[in-house]
């Protein structure tokens, strides 16, 4: 003779009446059979958005990095008739700006050996501005000799360009400005033959392809002083927002500051779409998993029928009817999250860590996809699938609440 | 332990699809506390629709029943279902245990839906099947016992609380006549020792002659058939 009642008769009522329910589902084929697809489809949402999501912050991450180095910390439109030697002196004097570098852009065209395109110029001082990344391998391999044109005289291209037009360091390019001069013979264009100082990395984009650099001085004569800008680095993009009161602080009216988050806002907003509307099409799996725990309630609330009117005469209140039901839902549901969660994170931890997803081609510098999986992603996919669950689960909860005793016993 | 019951000018009435159907239409009942009273009548009279009115499972559209003095209207949803717990024991024509449990665990059941302790309750249930004989049986599934022997089970469940009041519908109507007389044996014999007040609706008069009193439903009202053996 059996001495003690078994652990699960110590259980408050609705988690026992929901273990032996599970229980009795698996004897059912049926009700197995949409309790593994419910659970089976949460696990399967959960997992393909952690991954889906871990992917695009990866690559959004990348993405993100590269462009903002190319980006200047802040850019400052000069107003016309100020000095920009001045005002670059007294941005380098506040705290935190680590380089303040005068710019001038214009637009022009670019001739060589009967080759023309239109091209933005940057006239720079000093240094090539953090927008056009030098190569490390330069033009070696081409041109088989080190560049002796004088750094501060020079231009320079694209290497898509350069390399389609097979120009080497040294070679000259003509630079025209589509500012006239006015001369007896009527308004010529304005031109100057450049010799090629070295290349820029272009990357990913067109746009680099069409950008050449010039030294400031050399931009003033094409272009005039229109277009006056001036480039600050700071310590990190964060004091880059700080600093940029106090830089609007010392520049005269008409002038204007943007940091590095206005300058790229188009970018970050389609980022950031990318990633909402990514996250609504994987996530639909979700609720269709949803509909399946609501059909495994049905299912079982219809067999238990008579079950349920005789718990309540047995003195159950309706409260727990429900709760046995919720808890029923909760445990496939939780299941579903939980194997999804410990997949889709797993998953993506080794895609990431052994570098398995290569993207086709060179449209990125990427050997690999890496996988950033972010808590808040984490956070959102869990919270939307806990939502659905609940709300689905309490859906066909209350409906065996709501049947009275004498209708659940009279069948 | 045992309690009164009365009811006053009782009716009761179902909406079918087009017309209502009048089932109870003035009933007035009033019992001894330790009463063992039957109730028999045609098929569709209304026992099963008072049984349950009586066991606070639906409610009266107009009249009154008490139950040892307390107004079953006067309570709320939550206090009907303790009262239900603490105050009846139910048994149907069809068995009602619960699948999923076992013998032992469906005569705990109610004794864990009062919220007792686990291993008070066990106890109190396997003394319980002791009594009616199924000591071997605490383990079987519903599935695995006769007919006989479920609803045993069954009424060992229904008097696990020590519940005043008994009630139950056919008992005996799903099962062969010597498993017949050997449940209803059973249940009077623990009803008479419980002192519990007890209604029993039945189609069987030689199982109706037993009891203290027989009552006939028909059209809706009660009335007294006679009055068996034991007063
Ligand atoms: N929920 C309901 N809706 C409509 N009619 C109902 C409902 N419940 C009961 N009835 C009707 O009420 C009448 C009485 O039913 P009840 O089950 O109380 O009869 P009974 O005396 O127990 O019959 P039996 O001896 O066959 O068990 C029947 O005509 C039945 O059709
Ligand atoms: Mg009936």
């Amino acid at each position: 003779m059996r001495q003690l009642p078994s652990w699960q008769m110590k259980l408050p009522l609705p988690s026992l009446l929901a273990l032996r329910y599970l229980r009795s589902g698996r004897r059912d084929a049926y009700v197995s059979l949409l309790s593994l697809l419910a659970t089976g489809g949460i696990t399967l949402g959960v997992s393909a958005l952690i991954l889906v999501l871990s992917g695009l912050s990866g690559l959004q991450d990348f993405l993100r990095s590269d462009v903002l180095s190319r980006t200047p910390h802040l850019e400052i439109e000069v107003p016309e008739g100020v000095d920009s030697s001045t005002l670059c002196d007294a941005f380098k004097g506040i705290i935190g700006v680590v380089d303040a570098q005068r710019i001038l852009r214009g637009r022009g065209w670019l001739l060589f050996s009967g080759g023309a395109i239109s091209v933005q110029v940057v006239g720079f001082e000093g240094q090539l501005p953090r927008s056009f990344p030098v190569r490390e391998d330069s033009f070696a391999d081409s041109s088989g000799a080190e560049s002796d044109v004088d750094a501060g005289a020079g231009l320079y291209l694209g290497d898509a360009l350069a390399r389609r037009w097979a120009v080497s360091i040294g070679d000259k390019v003509d630079l025209v400005s589509p500012r006239p001069t006015l001369t007896p013979f009527g308004p010529q264009p304005r031109a100057q033959a450049l010799p090629l100082a070295g290349v820029f990395r272009t990357g990913r984009t067109e746009d680099n392809e069409q950008r050449v650099a010039v030294p400031l001085a050399t931009a003033r004569r094409l272009f005039g002083h229109h277009g006056s800008r001036i480039e600050i680095k700071t310590n990190s993009l964060d004091t880059a927002l700080q600093v940029a009161e106090s830089v609007a602080a010392v520049l005269p009216a008409g002038g204007r500051v943007r940091t590095w988050q206005e300058l790229n806002r188009a970018l970050f907003f389609a980022l950031k779409l990318e990633k909402v509307l990514m996250f609504i099409a994987v996530f639909l799996i979700v609720p269709v998993a949803a509909m399946s725990l609501v059909t495994v309630l049905a299912l079982l609330i219809s067999s238990k029928r008579g079950e349920i009117g005789m718990l309540q005469a047995m003195g159950a209140s309706a409260g727990e009817i429900r709760r046995a039901f919720l808890v029923l839902g909760g445990l496939l549901g939780t299941v579903g999250l939980v194997l999804g969660g410990t997949l889709g994170v797993g998953t993506a931890w080794m895609l990431d860590r052994y570098q398995l997803i290569s993207p086709p081609g060179d449209v990125y510098f990427l050997s690999h996809i890496p996988f950033l999986i972010e808590g808040g992603d984490l956070a959102a996919i869990f919270l939307a699938t806990i939502i659905l669950i609940a709300s689905s689960t309490l859906f066909a909860a209350r409906r065996a609440a709501a049947l009275g005793p004498v209708e659940a016993l009279r069948n | 332990m045992s309690i009164t019951i009365e009811a006053r000018n009782v009716h009761k009435s179902y909406q079918d699809a087009d017309r209502k159907v009048k089932v109870l239409q003035g009933i007035n009942l009033a019992t001894e506390a330790g009463e063992l009273v039957a109730i028999v009548g045609p098929s569709g009279s209304g026992k099963s629709t008072l049984l349950h009115l009586l066991g606070a499972l639906d409610t009266v559209d107009r009249g009154e029943i008490m139950i040892g003095g307390q107004a079953l209207a006067d309570l709320g949803r939550r206090q009907l279902a303790k009262f239900r717990n603490r105050t009846i024991g139910f048994v149907f024509q069809f068995h009602r245990l619960l699948p999923d449990f076992d013998a032992l665990e469906n005569v705990m059941m109610p004794g864990r839906i009062a919220g007792h302790d686990p291993v008070r309750v066990a106890q109190r249930a396997r003394q319980l099947l002791l009594e009616v004989g199924l000591e071997e049986r605490l383990d079987h599934f519903p599935s695995q016992l006769s007919g006989g022997e479920r609803q045993r089970v069954a009424i060992c469940r229904a008097l696990l609380m020590e519940p005043p009041l008994l009630l139950a519908d056919e008992p005996t109507g799903n099962l062969d006549p010597v498993a017949a007389d050997q449940v209803f044996e059973l249940l009077i014999n623990l009803q008479q020792r419980h002192g519990t007040t007890a209604v029993l609706v039945t189609h069987n008069p030689a199982l109706a002659s037993r009891c203290g009193r027989i009552l006939r439903l028909e059209k809706g009202v009660l009335y007294a058939e006679s009055y068996g053996p034991n007063p």
